[in-house]
């Protein structure tokens, strides 16, 4: 599933977080698997909308693990072990003003997720987060598993 | 706690349509999203300046019971309609965050 995120969109902000945990909850997954994803998902898509020029999302969701990957446009991460650190922010005044820049959001998604990758250039930015389903993450079992 | 006591409650004012009497489970107060993305849970209340439809996102996100507008702060009507919709109660106050926060606790003291 693809998703489009535009720059600076906050009004749309959280679409794509709350459609994978519509997608989740339909497919039996645990109160506490889908609240972890769609804090990684949220907090991912929050930073494309406000420190990027725009990007995109996909969203893979398959047996045994869910997948994230957000793609942007620049600006690119100037340091990224500096940009993993709590508290670090550049967030702009307009980000600021809106609820953001606690400099939480990739700390938050490092905690919640199971695999994280973090790729950065001035073309812009990749986030890979991968999230592994186990038997227990099942509330109801799905029909078809 | 139910929601229905801040409803009687002279401190708060509902700013949306009547909801169900739903139970509340904890207080959060704060104006910083990743920290309420973090340390909020389903029920929780969340206490907040901040006016803005963000709040709406994370509080449905997350599944908090509602919402309180500290500070007598101006709470856009666009946030109004869209939380009607959204099914989130919202509730404004004249107090301070801080003395929203011990009046919930005296309304109840199994909040921590
Ligand atoms: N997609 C991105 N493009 C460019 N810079 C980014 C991107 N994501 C994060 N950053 C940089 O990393 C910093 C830290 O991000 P993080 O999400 O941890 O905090 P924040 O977004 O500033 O605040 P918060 O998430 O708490 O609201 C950002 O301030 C920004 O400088
Ligand atoms: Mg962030």
């Amino acid at each position: 599933m693809d998703f489009q995120i535009e720059r600076n969109d906050i009004a749309n902000a959280g679409t794509v977080s709350s459609l994978t945990k519509r997608h989740l909850k339909k497919r039996g997954l645990s109160r506490s698997f889908v609240k972890r994803v769609t804090i990684g998902v949220y907090e991912a898509e929050i930073n494309v909308v406000i420190h990027s020029y725009g990007g995109t999302a996909n969203l893979n969701i398959e047996n045994d693990y869910v997948e994230i990957e957000f793609k942007d446009v620049g600006p690119g991460i100037e340091c990224i072990s500096t940009a993993m650190q709590e508290g670090f922010s550049t967030a702009s005044p307009y980000a600021i003003e809106n609820g953001f820049g606690a400099g939480m959001g990739l700390p938050n998604i490092k905690s919640v997720s199971d695999e994280m990758y973090l790729d950065s250039s001035e073309d812009g930015t990749t986030l890979r987060i991968r999230f592994y389903i186990k038997d227990e993450d099942y509330e109801n079992k799905p029909i078809n598993k | 706690m139910r929601i229905n006591q801040l409803i009687n409650n002279h401190s708060f004012t509902l700013l949306t349509n009547t909801p169900d009497d739903v139970l509340i489970n904890n207080v959060v107060a704060c104006d910083l999203l990743s920290h309420v993305m973090a340390n909020a849970d389903e029920g929780d209340v969340l206490i907040t300046v901040l006016n803005n439809i963000n709040v709406l996102g994370v509080a449905s996100l997350l599944d908090l019971s509602l919402v309180i507008f500290s500070y007598n702060i101006n709470v856009d009507d666009s946030i109004i309609l869209k939380a009607n919709e959204l099914n989130i109660p919202l509730f404004k106050s004249n107090l301070t965050t801080a003395e929203v926060v011990y009046l919930l606790k005296e309304m109840d003291k199994t909040i921590e």
